[in-house]
């Protein structure tokens, strides 16, 4: 195996890139794009430069159809660089990039948006529950999601290019496989606390009423928990506040 | 509300509604940070915050994966946060009136994202051929192509959102008809039992965290008793 | 407990498989069938990392799958069948009884023309589908449980 050697600057800019990876998000490519877009300053070290035949080639490859989770995304454009400057053969880039993306995809719904991303929001709400300011709750909630967020970004770039092609064994880490898990038990843990004191906090009129509103929102969790499918609650909210607009400017 | 006024929120509106997919995904597009720096834009951050909280309840019950149209909760938020604020916060039914059209911002704005995506394929095909033949400007020009329109798109739509919404929240606020503490506390009570049994069913399906999150929930009601 | 789901879907294993399928399902094994995969110990290998720590994968080829579908079928934890295309499904839909079938996600490819957001099909494998939907098997397309399901019938 050759050693590839790829300069800072370049890694910068690509990780640079990589933020804005679903900047062209469409329903033909998904955020296939973004990968060329992403892969694009380090593909400039093909012999022949940039805009040369090899160049072109790669660039037109892995700007095709891809899907994975934004953030994750990173893991991809690493390994795939690394693979298109080895030169490792364009039929095994290929199946190798269909293979990654759905399990970069999976890992990444499970540990951010439906772990990392509730568990910052939960933090914030409490935050905001105990009489946190504006301010200090808006930055607790950013500077918490965007440590794990950036760096996310930064290690997904860095294995994909030390690992390449075996990559997969980084993605089998112990700490990134129960990572979820940990997530999920915390922010079960903290949103239970979380819920009744912002709502308590929000209310803020204190004595019977607070009770009442704290009684009503358990009351109306359980019977919302019923409902199987997910994200229907924000609609039905939005249907009742409708019925007490209507009523409120009708009485 | 003259243009003046509407400029910084529309341009916040465009950072927020960007963040939501495009750049940087650093989440300022979640309500609870986009409600509170509208609020903040139009005088008063916990006002904005107030709105920012009961948004952010009912956002945990959406997850930005799975589902082929979600509510755009970076443009709704400061239009929430703005017009909660504008209205002013002591006023009945002013609470209300911010998250209904927040929730209606979030709903049309949802809507606006498959338009941006058919734009951005419409795009994409047509210049499909540079793209297959490795053409730097193409995929270089395809991705600010989709940046532009994101950010354009936020922009116009905060700025049509607050521009229209806040006279008519001031219109509905007038001849709102019911006491100021039971609207307020209805509003949030909803947006805490959606938040609750959304979370419930979260913990308790798939995985066996639903016991912590009772705890969670005990030491929660406590916490809430002794304050 | 039952194959829950069976599901065509160029991913393979993804979010919208494992997370919102696999979650409210309490899906204990995937078995993932596909020749190519069956045959690649480095792509098993990357498809296992996209499931849970508690989820199992199975890879077959669809004469293999065809063969297991009975011992999966009587698996006590329930389970998705998964395969990236039409074709494969329809082999295993000859020689095991699969009774519904979930199109989750075909995409964009030349020759393909768009039917539904996460749904794009050459003439061939529209073919393809009517030949399953003929032999009594219920063919809807359907991305997450969320989402609503699109009779084949309305696709085409």
């Amino acid at each position: 195996m050759t050693r590839i050697h790829v300069p800072f600057l370049t890694r910068l800019v690509m990780w640079l890139r990589l933020f804005a990876v679903q900047g062209s998000w469409n329903y033909e490519i998904l955020l296939g794009n973004g990968i060329g877009f992403c892969a694009e300053p380090a593909l400039r070290l093909l012999p022949g430069g940039r805009g040369g035949d090899q160049y072109r080639r790669a660039l037109a490859r892995q700007s095709r159809y891809f899907n994975a989770h934004p953030y994750l995304a990173s893991v991809a454009v690493g390994a795939l660089t690394r693979a298109e400057l080895e030169g490792v053969n364009p039929a095994k880039i290929e199946r190798f990039r269909t293979a990654l993306a759905g399990p970069l995809g999976s890992v990444g719904d499970r540990l951010v948006w439906s772990g990392w991303l509730p568990l910052c929001s939960l933090v914030a709400l409490l935050a905001y529950g105990l009489g946190g300011t504006a301010g200090a709750v808006v930055a607790l909630f950013l500077l918490t999601y965007n440590a794990g967020h950036v760096a996310l970004r930064a290690w997904g770039l860095k294995v994909g290019f030390s690992r390449g092609t075996e990559v997969a064994k980084s993605l089998g880490s112990p700490i990134l496989r129960r990572a979820p898990e940990w997530i999920d038990r915390a922010g079960a843990l903290l949103a239970g606390i979380a819920v009744p004191t912002a709502v308590e906090r929000a209310v803020g009129i204190g004595g019977e009423a607070s009770a009442a509103s704290i009684g009503a929102v358990l009351v109306g969790g359980v019977v919302l928990a019923r409902i199987p499918n997910t994200s229907v609650g924000w609609r039905l909210a939005l249907g009742i506040l409708s019925l007490i607009v209507l009523y409120a400017v009708l009485v | 509300m003259s243009v003046l006024e509407l400029l910084p929120i529309a341009l916040l509106g465009a950072v927020c509604g960007l963040d939501f997919v495009s750049f940087p995904q650093a989440m300022i597009s979640r309500p609870i940070v986009g409600a509170t720096a509208g609020g903040a834009i139009m005088g008063s951050a916990p006002q904005g915050l107030l709105v920012g909280v009961v948004l952010e309840l009912l956002a945990l019950d959406t997850r930005p994966f799975g589902a082929s149209r979600y509510p755009e909760w970076g443009t709704a938020g400061v239009t929430g946060g703005a017009v909660f604020a504008a209205v002013g916060a002591t006023r009945p039914g002013s609470l209300a009136v911010a998250v209904f059209v927040s929730l209606v911002t979030a709903m049309l704005s949802g809507s606006s994202m498959i338009a941006l995506r058919k734009l951005i394929g419409a795009r994409a095909s047509a210049v499909r051929e540079l793209i297959d033949a490795g053409s730097e400007r193409a995929v270089v020009g395809l991705q600010v192509f989709g940046l532009t329109a994101d950010l354009a798109r936020g922009f116009l739509l905060t700025l049509l959102a607050v521009a229209l919404a806040v006279p008519l929240a001031r219109g509905t606020v007038a001849i709102w008809g019911l006491p100021a503490t039971f609207s307020n506390a209805a509003v949030i009570g909803l947006a805490g039992a959606v938040a609750g049994g959304s979370l419930w069913k979260f913990f308790t399906t798939g995985t066996r965290t639903g016991w912590l999150f009772l705890a969670g929930l005990v030491i929660g009601l406590g916490v809430v008793a002794v304050q | 407990m039952p194959i829950v789901l069976h599901r065509i879907d160029d991913r393979l294993i993804h979010g919208q498989v494992v997370v919102g399928w696999g979650r409210p399902l309490g899906v204990g094994f995937i078995a993932l069938v596909d020749d190519t995969v069956a045959a690649s110990d480095w792509e098993q290998e990357l498809y296992r990392m996209g499931v849970p720590p508690e989820m199992t994968v199975y890879f077959a080829d669809a004469e293999t799958a065809a063969r297991r579908h009975a011992e999966w079928e009587s698996d006590p934890r329930p389970g998705i069948v998964l395969t990236a295309d039409i074709e494969t499904m329809a082999r295993l839909a000859e020689r095991a009884p699969v009774a519904a079938v979930n199109l989750g996600g075909i995409h964009h490819r030349a020759g393909r023309t768009q039917r539904l957001q996460y749904v794009f099909l050459t003439p061939e494998e529209e073919r393809g589908l009517r030949a399953l939907a003929e032999k009594g098997v219920t063919v809807s397309a359907q991305d997450v449980p969320g989402g609503k399901p699109v009779p084949l019938a309305d696709l085409l």
